[in-house]
């Protein structure tokens, strides 16, 4: 009883400092051979940096909002209305996209050439931090 | 130009673009939903590049639906097809918009080759996609000038990643024979041979993007309109009168467009000039300004136009508020009141015979005929965008 009290405790101690951090880690391979600046990380996730390899979340999630308000200053909406200027014209397709901050980590630690982003709790030793966003 | 830039588009090897895997298809879709209604003196007159807007609500002006369909052929080759179904004057027609096969020679070069959109102005490749411009209707002023949306040839785009945003280039040649063309409340058919365009971007990440593009072709067309004359001794006397013809005159179109949009406040801008060799007539300069302000889902904006054409001007002052009721689906809503001067018809239709009593009017100093005038009107519409 006094475990799973504590236990509860903890969680929902972890959740609020969760909820306060939440600071979004930009993610490479350990192995990564260039270290890109926060424009180039725009420019890669927008499709016109094709460099390094772009591993998107595929639901819009609190981190996915964070990322590209910060790094692109767009909105959900802005996205993607941008990247229908793209499909529609022919010039480029949405990145690639996985389920969840652990499917991303696991992606970038598999590509040298990957790039993502989590909540940087998520980080763990199989891949390098570039910059967090706070 | 072409010969210039090919090679130093494959010199300069570096990114952009993504290319579907092998394999891999994609199927989007995009579409419109919109009403439209033309209020004013001029009840009755209709309005547009089609001519749908009338004073009957109608959904054929605006409303236009389209779906892509795209596969990897290899990692590099892949094949793109766009048809839409779309009102052309009174009647919905299906069209293949896109059809081409596209080579991405490196990860900065993609050619293409089949039918392809003409790029004309700043929202040309993308004219028939309402979700990826803030209006419901584009500016006419500007967006009347050009009819041809696409053609069969090819095309280079390089697209070159900068610091600060990026740098693209397009060079496109082909040719488009009959097609339609709108004028006087009729459709002509209408050549273009040896279409040549090219445009350069540049986009930057804080600073918004500039456009500037150029289209040439050689046209061929002839309008004529079966009139009743006005001047003795021919007075009710059926005749055919022509109202151009060009044997492969050059036309040439020049934009030059910017689009600002740092996620509340955004504006987007263009100029084009079009001019006709041996028509007779003085180029056609037109511009439209537009700025805006996003609060929450919510984007209101205003936006004033003008078409200058030999002496006669239309202007207007559009007047919109745009709602995201989700993601890919956008509600409009736009009031624009339009006016002309000059005894100048702008982007209201004029029948032939119409034209025929002006011009008549015009040649006799008022003795026979009905003497131009100037046109207003206040067009409202309402609709919604969406892709998938």
């Amino acid at each position: 009883m006094n475990n799973v009290f504590r236990s509860a405790a903890a969680l929902s101690l972890l959740a609020f400092s969760g909820l306060v951090a939440a600071e979004v880690a930009v993610i490479v391979n350990p192995g990564a051979s260039k270290a890109p600046s926060q424009s180039q990380v725009a420019n890669i996730f927008l499709g016109k940096d094709k460099s390094m390899k772009g591993v998107d979340h595929k639901d819009w999630t609190p981190t996915k909002d964070k990322f590209y308000s910060a790094v692109t200053s767009k909105s959900e909406s802005q996205l993607k209305s941008y990247w229908s200027g793209l499909v529609f014209t022919g010039k480029g397709q949405p990145l690639p996209s996985v389920a969840g901050d652990a499917e991303v980590v696991a992606r970038v630690a598999a590509e040298a050439d990957a790039i993502g982003y989590v909540d940087a709790g998520a980080v763990n030793d199989s891949v390098k931090v570039l910059f967090t966003l706070p | 130009m072409l010969k210039r830039l090919l090679p130093l588009a494959i010199c300069l090897a570096s990114t952009t673009v993504y290319a579907l895997d092998q394999g891999e298809y994609r199927l989007n879709g995009f579409g419109t939903v919109g009403f439209t209604h033309l209020g004013g003196e001029d009840e009755g007159r209709s309005y547009g590049v089609s001519g749908q807007t009338t004073d009957a609500w109608r959904g054929d002006q605006l409303s236009k639906f389209g779906g892509q369909f795209s596969y990897g052929l290899t990692d590099t080759l892949g094949v793109t097809v766009q048809a839409t179904a779309k009102p052309l004057q009174d009647e919905w027609k299906a069209n293949i918009e896109w059809a081409y096969l596209s080579w991405q020679a490196t990860d900065a070069l993609m050619l293409r080759a089949g039918r392809l959109r003409t790029p004309v102005y700043m929202y040309s490749e993308s004219i028939d996609v309402g979700f990826s411009y803030p209006w419901l209707r584009l500016p006419d002023e500007v967006y009347s000038q050009v009819q041809l949306s696409n053609y069969e040839g090819v095309d280079a785009n390089y697209s070159l990643p900068l610091s600060f945003g990026s740098l693209s280039f397009q060079v496109a040649g082909g040719q488009a024979k009959n097609r339609d063309y709108f004028a006087y409340d009729e459709l002509y058919d209408i050549d273009y041979d040896k279409v040549f365009g090219a445009n350069v971007s540049l986009a930057s990440n804080d600073f918004g993007t500039l456009r500037v593009g150029y289209v040439e072709a050689d046209i061929t067309t002839d309008i004529n309109g079966s009139v009743v004359g006005v001047v003795p001794p021919g007075v009710g006397v059926s005749q055919q009168q022509s109202l151009l013809n060009l044997k492969k005159n050059k036309g040439k179109f020049t934009s030059i467009g910017y689009q600002y949009d740092d996620g509340s406040w955004l504006s987007a801008n263009e100029w084009t000039r079009r001019s006709v060799e041996g028509d007779g007539m003085e180029s056609i300069d037109a511009f439209y300004l537009m700025g805006g302000r996003r609060f929450g889902e919510f984007l209101a904006h205003v936006t004033y136009a003008q078409l200058d054409d030999n002496g006669g001007r239309q202007t207007s002052w559009t007047y919109g508020l745009n709602y995201n009721i989700a993601p890919t689906v956008v509600l409009k809503g736009e009031y624009k009141r339009v006016d002309t001067s000059g005894g100048y018809d702008g982007v209201f239709v004029r029948g032939a015979q119409e034209l025929y009593q002006n011009t008549v009017s015009e040649r006799t100093n008022g003795a026979f005929g009905v003497p131009a005038r100037n046109y207003d009107g206040d067009i409202v519409s309402v609709g919604v965008d969406f892709v998938f």
